[in-house]
C-alpha cells in the first residue's frame, strides 16, 4: 500500500517522498525510497526525471568536429576537459561522467536525476510574536538604511531583483531583516547564501537570535545545524547544489567574494536552487562588474549606501613607495618606510592587519618581523590549520600583528585595527580586494578612523581605482 | 580529452616540451610532476621474483634468493598451482591509496589513463625480450609457448558490485594494454567487501569465489595467461583466480597489478 496516511487529503502520493524531494534533485538510487515507488510517482507526473549528463546540441559545430559536447545537469559543467568516459557496468555502453562534481557521487549519462514536480508541500505557518512580526532584533536602522530596506521589500514583492551596494561597515545584514520577515510571514522559503563558510558561521547565530520563532538551518561542510524543510536557510553557495527550484527568495551576501565570481558551478547552483522567476537580492561593498553595470544602466534595481552605520567616512588609503619589496625580502630586510610605520603603530599600541600577496611571502615576512624583535607576530593563510585560533587571539589582542593573505579581506572585524598592504602593486590585489582591505579599518563607533597604507613599488591602476572608489563613496556619503 | 591539466589535482602539467608534445594537438591525459613524485614506483630489477614487492622496503632477513618470506610460505602451502609471478607498478603507499579511492570508489575512471605508459612498459618486460624467449626455447624446445603472447584476463567483479560501482577497475586497467581481453572468469554471488576483511580473514577463506567461463576454454588452453587487478594484497585473490583457470589447461599464469601492498 502506497499511502499510509492522510489518504483523504492527498489520495495520490506519498507525503514523505514529497517532503524529501520537493525543491531538491537526487539520483534515484540516492533516495531512501524503493525504486518502484519512485517509478509510480513518475508515471503519475509527480516526479520528473532527467539524465545526469546530456549531450548539448550545438548543431553544425559538433557535426564538424565529430565529437559531442556534454553538460552535467547537477553542477552545470560543460568543460570538455572535465568529463571522462568508461565502459559502464550499468548501461553496458560507453558512458560519460562528470569529473567536476565527483565528490558528491558520480553522475553519468545513464544516471537519472529525480525531482518533485507535484504539489508543493504545505508547511506549518510560522507564528508571529507579540508584535505581529517575526524579527526580534532590537537595534534600529538609520534613516538611510530604513529607506533602503523598504525599497528592497517593495522590489522583491514586485518580483524584481535588487542590488544593495553598501560600503563596508554599513550594517547591510540588518537591512535584509524586513524583507526576510515579510517573505517568511507569507509562508515563503528563503535562502541567505554566501560563498564563504566563515560568513555562514558568523551569520547563523545572528539570524537565529533575530528570528527566534523561525526554524533556521545552517548548511556548510560539517554543519550540525541542519533542519529539514526549514523556511529560512543560511547556506554556503556550494551546499545549494542539491537544491532544485526550492526558494521563493534568494539573498546573496558578499556576492563578489572568492570563489563565487570565478566559479560558474556556484552560480549554476544558486540559479538552480531558486524557483523560476524568484527575485534575488545581491549584497556587496564591491559588486562584480556584471551587476554593477546592470545597476548603472538601470537594468537592475538597487540602492547605494555610502555611509557607514556610525556616520563616519571610510578611511582613504595612503600610497607609500617601498622600493623593490620582493628583492628586499629575498635579501632579508624590511623596506625602511614600512618598518618605521609598523614600529610607530606598535609604540602607539595599535594592532595591525598586514596583507601580503602570497603564502611564501607570508612566511618570509612573518619571520622577518619576528626577527625585528616585534612581539606577537603571526601569519595566517587559507590552509592554516590554526587559522581560527590565530584569528581569535588577534581579536583578543594577544596577537598584535597578523600577517595574512587576501583570505581575511572580509568577514573578520576587530575594533581598533589598522591595515597595510605589503606589495600592493602585485596583481592579486585588484580594486575589489583593496577596497575590502581598507574596509577592515575604522568599523566601530569608538574608533571610526585609522591608517590604511598601500606599500608598493610603483602604483597600479587597481590601486588608483580603489582609492577613487573610496573617495567617491565618501563624497556620495556627504563628506 | 585534453592532457594539459593533471588528472588528479587539475594543475598545469608542465611536461617537458618535446617535438612530439608540440606537434600533437592534444597530449595524452596524465598527472603533474608533483602528483607523480608522491608515487612509489617499484624497480623491476629489485623486486621479489615471485610477488613483485619492492625488496628495498623490507628487512633483508625476510628475503632469500630474491624471494620474500610471504612467497616462500605460499610455495610451502602448495597452493601456487600454475601461478607463476606477479608484477606491480607501485607500492601501495598513502598516496596510492588516495588515488585508488578516487579511481575505484569515487568513480573517476579516467585516472587509469595516467598509468598507461607504465602499464604498457611493465607488460612488455613481462612478455620478455627476444633473448629471454630464445633462451626459454633452447631450454624447453617449446617455441610456440614461450613469451609469444599473453591471454589477458581481468579479475571480474560480482554483478552486484559492478552495478554498485558502475565499472570494473580491473577491466579499465587491462584496457590500457591495448590488446584484446578475454573474460575467462566469472564471480557469482555477493562477496563481502574485500577491504573490510582483515588479513587473517582474507587468508582463511577456503572457497574459491571465481568460476571458469566455459566459453573461453579454447582461448586459454596451452597459452600463457596474464591476470590483471588493481592491488596485490595477500596474493590470495589472484591464486584463486589462477586456480579457477587451471582446468582449462593454460601453460602458466602470471599477474600484473597497479599496486602492491
Ligand atoms: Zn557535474
Ligand atoms: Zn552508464
Ligand atoms: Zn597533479
Ligand atoms: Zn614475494
Amino acid at each position: 500500500m502506497l499511502l499510509p496516511r492522510s489518504d483523504s487529503i492527498h489520495p495520490n502520493f506519498n507525503q514523505d517522498l514529497q517532503r524529501f524531494l520537493f525543491g531538491r534533485e537526487y539520483q534515484i538510487d540516492e533516495l531512501p525510497f524503493p525504486e518502484d515507488m519512485i517509478r509510480q510517482h513518475v508515471r503519475k507526473g509527480l516526479i520528473a526525471l532527467r539524465r545526469g549528463v546530456e549531450a548539448v546540441d550545438d548543431g553544425l559545430f559538433s557535426l564538424l568536429l565529430g565529437s559531442r559536447r556534454w553538460v552535467c545537469r547537477r553542477c552545470g559543467n560543460s568543460d570538455p576537459g572535465l568529463f571522462g568516459s568508461c565502459a559502464c557496468g550499468r548501461c553496458r555502453k560507453s558512458c560519460v561522467y562528470c569529473r567536476r562534481c565527483l565528490n558528491m557521487g558520480v553522475v553519468r549519462s545513464c544516471t537519472e536525476l529525480a525531482t518533485w514536480v507535484g504539489p508543493e508541500p504545505v508547511r506549518q505557518p510560522v507564528t508571529p510574536g507579540g508584535n505581529g512580526g517575526l524579527c526580534e532584533w532590537t537595534g534600529t536602522l538609520s534613516g538611510e538604511q530604513a529607506a533602503a530596506a523598504a525599497e528592497l521589500v517593495r522590489c522583491l514583492n514586485e518580483g524584481h531583483s535588487f542590488l544593495i551596494w553598501a560600503v563596508t561597515g554599513s550594517g547591510k545584514t540588518e537591512l535584509m531583516f524586513p524583507a526576510i520577515e515579510y517573505a517568511l510571514l507569507r509562508g515563503e522559503r528563503v535562502v541567505l547564501t554566501t560563498p564563504r563558510t566563515d560568513v555562514v558561521r558568523e551569520l547563523f547565530p545572528r539570524m537565529k537570535a533575530s528570528f527566534p520563532s523561525v526554524p533556521v538551518s545552517a548548511l556548510y561542510a560539517g554543519s550540525e545545524d541542519r533542519i529539514p524543510d526549514a523556511p529560512l536557510v543560511i547556506s554556503t553557495t556550494h551546499q545549494l547544489i542539491r537544491f532544485h527550484r526550492c526558494f521563493d527568495r534568494v539573498f546573496i551576501d558578499e556576492v563578489d567574494a572568492f570563489p563565487f565570481h570565478f566559479d560558474p558551478m556556484l552560480e549554476y547552483a544558486v540559479q538552480k536552487a531558486a524557483k523560476e522567476g524568484a527575485p534575488f537580492a545581491y549584497l556587496s561593498a564591491t559588486p562584480p562588474p556584471r551587476l554593477k553595470n546592470a545597476y548603472l544602466r538601470g537594468d537592475l534595481k538597487g540602492t547605494k549606501i555610502a555611509r557607514r552605520f556610525h556616520g563616519h567616512p571610510l578611511p582613504v588609503p595612503l600610497f607609500c613607495w617601498a622600493g623593490n619589496w620582493k628583492k628586499s625580502v629575498a635579501q632579508g630586510f624590511l623596506p625602511p618606510a614600512m618598518l618605521k610605520w609598523i614600529k610607530g603603530k606598535m609604540e602607539a599600541g595599535i594592532q595591525i592587519f598586514l596583507f601580503v600577496p602570497s603564502v611564501s611571502l607570508l612566511r618570509e615576512l612573518t619571520e622577518l618581523l619576528q626577527r625585528e624583535a616585534l612581539d606577537h607576530v603571526a601569519g595566517v593563510h587559507a590552509e592554516d590549520p590554526d587559522r581560527h585560533v590565530k584569528v581569535t587571539l588577534f581579536r583578543e589582542g594577544r596577537i598584535r600583528i597578523l600577517v595574512t593573505t587576501t583570505i581575511l579581506e572580509r568577514g573578520v572585524t576587530v575594533p581598533a585595527v589598522e591595515a597595510a598592504v605589503f606589495g600592493a602593486d602585485d596583481p592579486v590585489f585588484d580594486e575589489r580586494a583593496l577596497v575590502q582591505i581598507a574596509g577592515r579599518v575604522g568599523r566601530s563607533p569608538e574608533y571610526p578612523a585609522g591608517d590604511v597604507v598601500f606599500f608598493h613599488n610603483g602604483r597600479t591602476l587597481e590601486m588608483v581605482r580603489a582609492r577613487r572608489h573610496i573617495e567617491q563613496m565618501n563624497e556620495e556619503g556627504g563628506f | 580529452m585534453n592532457g594539459t591539466h593533471c588528472l588528479i589535482c587539475g594543475g598545469i602539467r608542465q611536461d617537458p616540451l618535446t617535438v612530439r608534445t608540440l606537434l600533437l594537438a592534444g597530449t595524452d591525459p596524465g598527472f603533474c610532476k608533483n602528483c607523480r613524485r608522491k608515487l612509489a614506483p617499484i624497480d623491476l630489477d629489485d623486486c621479489c621474483a615471485s610477488c613483485g614487492r619492492d625488496l628495498r622496503l623490507i628487512d633483508k632477513s625476510f628475503v632469500s634468493g630474491s624471494v620474500c618470506s610471504d612467497c616462500r610460505n605460499w610455495a610451502k602451502s602448495g597452493r601456487n598451482g600454475l601461478f607463476g609471478r606477479n608484477r606491480s607498478l607501485f607500492t601501495y603507499n598513502e598516496w596510492m591509496k588516495e588515488i585508488i579511492t578516487m579511481f575505484k570508489f569515487r568513480g573517476d575512471a579516467l585516472l587509469a589513463e595516467g598509468f598507461r605508459t607504465e602499464f604498457r612498459s611493465v607488460y612488455r618486460k613481462l612478455k620478455g625480450s627476444g633473448w629471454e624467449n630464445l633462451r626459454d626455447w633452447l631450454k624447453t624446445g617449446e617455441r610456440r609457448a614461450a613469451g609469444v603472447k599473453y591471454i589477458i584476463v581481468p579479475i571480474p567483479l560480482s554483478k552486484e558490485r559492478l552495478q554498485e560501482r558502475g565499472f570494473n577497475q580491473a577491466v579499465l586497467l587491462a584496457e590500457l594494454l591495448g590488446e584484446p581481453l578475454t573474460h575467462a572468469l566469472v564471480r557469482p554471488g555477493s562477496e563481502r567487501k574485500q577491504s573490510k576483511k582483515n588479513r587473517r580473514e582474507r587468508l582463511m577463506i577456503r572457497k574459491n569465489p571465481f568460476l571458469f567461463n566455459e566459453e573461453a576454454a579454447g582461448s586459454i588452453s596451452g597459452h600463457k595467461v596474464l591476470l590483471i587487478d588493481d592491488i596485490y594484497t595477500t596474493g590470495a585473490t589472484l591464486r584463486f583466480a589462477a586456480g579457477a583457470l587451471e582446468a582449462a589447461g593454460p601453460q602458466r599464469i602470471d599477474s600484473l597489478t597497479l599496486a602492491h601492498g
